[in-house]
């Protein structure tokens, strides 16, 4: 039989908003922002660091790199990450092109599913996201969806929130911390689960959520957490926040370069600290909106700006941390759908390795559990699209159409039960005929999606955690609090 | 005369801040009161340009454009009113609180009461009580705002008003507080005088409490 040659397949869609040439253009530039312009750090040990180094500290805390320094550090970061639950399971490996899905973190306000009113995060609130977090099949890691405003105290909120999360889900975590003192609580609850520092590093639980502040400005608590992450070989993301037109320019390609320099600079730090860190490129970047002063978060230039920042990590070799699946409406309405639906299929098809704030309402201040079980039937759309079409001899389906011939049906054969289970199998969304629809109460996606939401919460037992470690874990927290009653 | 006031009007909401200057110059020189040019002309463009803002038909880079400019015009009239007697809009002093650092939301409504015609002083973020109460004391200022945009940082502006108290100055300044996380009720709770939840309405709010 003759076998074929010189194909291509496209299993799955190509996208790319950036060609070689104009990520070259970008990262020229930010090597020269951060030769010429450089960035404040306000910490002693990595002015130091770059003191001793062939950096140039000038004006107290001014930082400027050479390219060398940097292009030195980019070699030495790790090209893949694998995370892990504290189960041992549901891994997520952050390799080109494979994405995965999670929450974003610390909304100071929820929904509140009896009054449909907002109202301040509670730690049953976090509990709550995570229990539906762990159930829903596309979601692949999480982060506290909301900042729990009961704890004890404001100085360790980070490690209830971490508790609230281990309680009830088995997948991986991206962690925001208080400060330094914070993230080595939360690695230490991950060493006691994982069995030691050395495992910790050949099987991270969590990756460490760190900002600078754009343009260009690195504050003590940022650094801290960074070069405690650095030490530890704990994998972090240093994601500059900035608004277009604000804290960077409004051309998008300004913000990149910007928002690039920043994150080499965190490249070139943690390098001078201790070469290897599992260290993710990051990025929120997207406008503030001109009429209401709004840091945008439903805005085509998130996605667009996202994916170019996809783009540039994949040429750097770096993995990449994106945002996807948030809207700026304050409840779940057309424009909720419209924002979410459009920022997640951009950032699936960059190909970033973590897309975050998904369910995300209200510009990132609002949290809703109906949002994060939307989000899931519409993640699932998208990765029915992006995964492309087999175009194979079985998939081509020749035999079966010459089968069936001119005026036949392809209901009764066996090729369409082989293969029909193959499409999106929609669970939220409503099919049906009108008749139907209207005996059945004229239902709307919303209340599939609150019953959805009513099921989970009533029937999803999480795995437990082992009560031994639990008791340890306990014992971390309130130590921590204790510390800062 | 009122040709002239209109036309430094219009100057002030495209925004021009050295023409505005010279206009300004010119009608006080020509024997226009500091009064006039005050109300009938700088706040009458800002008045326009916020409608025009709140309508849509003006957005933030073009009102921030005119509001340095209003800043600017200030800087000319605000001795002349003085000398006549008559009053300004008043001092707004500006800061975020206590292990805070956005400052960008801070930095508008500074901008937009520097529009308005205040005489602003942006204290910058991160700051202990300590710096809002000698702040207080030393520009004496109409209002006193306070930015949070952490629900971890919020109950600082309690604190800062606690401070206020204890100084003996609480009743010498009206307290505004904003931020993403504050709320109307959560302002009311630590006693702050008035909140809100923009920078335009920020503007509204400063007018109400001067009156008031
Ligand atoms: C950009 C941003 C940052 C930037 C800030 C850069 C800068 N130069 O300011 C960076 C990256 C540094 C940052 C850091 C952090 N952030 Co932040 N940040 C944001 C974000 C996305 C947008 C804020 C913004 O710029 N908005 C645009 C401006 C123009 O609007 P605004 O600030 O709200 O101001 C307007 C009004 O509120 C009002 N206003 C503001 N101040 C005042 C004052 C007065 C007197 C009045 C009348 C009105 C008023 O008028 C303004 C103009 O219209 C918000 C989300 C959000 N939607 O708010 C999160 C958010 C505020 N951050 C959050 C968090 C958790 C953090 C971190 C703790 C993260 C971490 N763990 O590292 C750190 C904390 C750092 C610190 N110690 O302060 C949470 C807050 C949760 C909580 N605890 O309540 C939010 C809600 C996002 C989230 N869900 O995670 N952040």
């Amino acid at each position: 039989m003759a076998t074929k040659m010189n194909q291509t397949n496209n299993q799955g869609p190509q996208f790319e908003v950036l060609t070689e040439s104009q990520i070259e253009q970008i990262y020229a530039s930010a090597l020269d922002v951060l030769e010429s312009v450089g960035a404040r750090f306000h910490h002693e040990e990595a002015l130091e660091l770059f003191n001793n180094s062939e950096a140039v500290v000038t004006d107290k805390n001014l930082v400027r790199v050479p390219a060398s320094l940097v292009e030195r550090a980019l070699r030495s970061y790790p090209r893949s990450i694998y995370l892990q639950g504290r189960n041992g399971k549901n891994q997520v490996r952050l390799v080109p092109n494979e994405v995965a899905y999670g929450t974003g973190s610390d909304l100071p306000f929820f929904i509140d599913r009896e009054t449909g009113d907002r109202r301040s995060t509670s730690y049953k609130d976090v509990n709550d996201a995570a229990r539906i977090l762990d159930y829903l099949p596309n979601y692949e890691f999480h982060m506290s969806h909301g900042i729990v405003c009961d704890a004890p105290n404001p100085q360790t909120y980070d490690r209830h929130q971490y508790l609230a999360m281990l309680e009830n889900s088995t997948k991986p975590m991206v962690l925001t911390s208080v400060d330094g003192e914070g993230l080595e609580d939360l690695w230490r609850i991950a060493t006691t689960l994982v069995g030691g520092e050395d495992e910790f590093r050949l099987k991270p639980q969590f990756v460490a959520y760190i900002e600078p502040i754009s343009p260009l400005n690195n504050d003590r608590t940022a650094v801290e957490k960074l070069l405690f992450a650095a030490e530890k070989g704990i994998p972090a993301m240093y994601t500059p926040c900035p608004s277009s037109g604000a804290t960077a320019p409004a051309t998008m390609a300004g913000m990149l370069v910007q928002s690039l320099a920043e994150t080499l600079m965190a490249v070139a730090l943690c390098h001078l600290k201790k070469p290897g860190m599992p260290l993710i490129m990051g990025g929120v970047t997207t406008v503030m909106d001109m009429h209401t002063t709004t840091y945008s978060y439903g805005a085509p230039e998130l996605s667009l700006a996202c994916a170019a920042n996809t783009d540039i990590s994949k040429w750097l070799g770096l993995r990449m941390f994106s945002t996807g699946g948030c809207s700026d409406s304050k409840t779940l309405d057309e424009q909720t759908a419209v924002e979410q639906m459009t920022s997640l299929f951009y950032a699936h098809l960059s190909g970033a390795n973590l897309v975050h704030d998904v369910g995300y309402i209200g510009s990132g201040t609002i949290a809703s559990l109906d949002s994060l079980v939307l989000n899931d039937e519409l993640i699932g759309m998208v990765r029915k699209f992006c995964e492309g079409l087999n175009t194979d001899e079985d998939h081509l389906a020749l035999d079966t159409i010459r089968e069936v011939g001119p005026a036949g049906e392809y209901l009764t054969h066996e090729h369409t039960f082989e293969h029909w289970r193959e499409w999106f199998m929609p669970k939220l969304q409503d099919r049906s005929d009108w008749d139907t629809w209207n005996t059945n109460n004229q239902k709307t996606m919303i209340d599939y999606l609150k019953e959805e939401t009513d099921r989970i919460l009533n029937e999803h037992e999480p795995e437990p955690i082992e009560p031994d470690q639990y008791k340890e874990i306990k014992k971390i927290v309130h130590e921590a609090d204790e510390r800062h009653s | 005369m009122e040709e002239k006031l209109g036309s430094i009007s219009q100057t002030l909401i495209e925004g021009k801040a050295d023409e505005l200057q010279k206009q300004v110059q010119e009608a006080l020189d020509g024997g226009a009161t500091p009064e006039d040019v005050m109300n009938q002309a700088l706040v009458a463009g800002m008045d326009a340009v916020g409608q025009q803002w709140k309508a849509g038909d003006m957005f933030i880079p073009e009102v921030i454009r005119s509001a340095k400019a209003m800043s600017g015009a200030m800087d000319i009239i605000r001795p002349k009113l003085s000398e006549s007697g008559g009053a300004g809009s008043g001092t707004f002093v500006i800061g975020t609180v206590l292990r805070d650092l956005h400052d960008i939301g801070k930095d508008l409504v500074a901008m937009m009461m520097e529009g308005a015609g205040f005489k602003v002083v942006n204290l910058g973020i991160d700051l202990d009580a300590e710096v809002f109460v000698d702040a207080v004391k030393e520009h004496k200022p109409d209002i006193l705002g306070m930015s949070a945009l952490l629900t971890t940082t919020m109950p600082q502006m309690g604190e800062v008003i606690n401070a206020l108290k204890e100084a003996g100055i609480r009743d010498q300044v009206k307290v505004m507080v904003g931020g993403a996380p504050v709320s109307e009720e959560y302002a009311e709770e630590i006693g702050a005088d008035s909140y809100a939840p923009n920078a335009a309405t920020a503007v509204d709010k400063a007018k109400e409490l001067l009156q008031a």
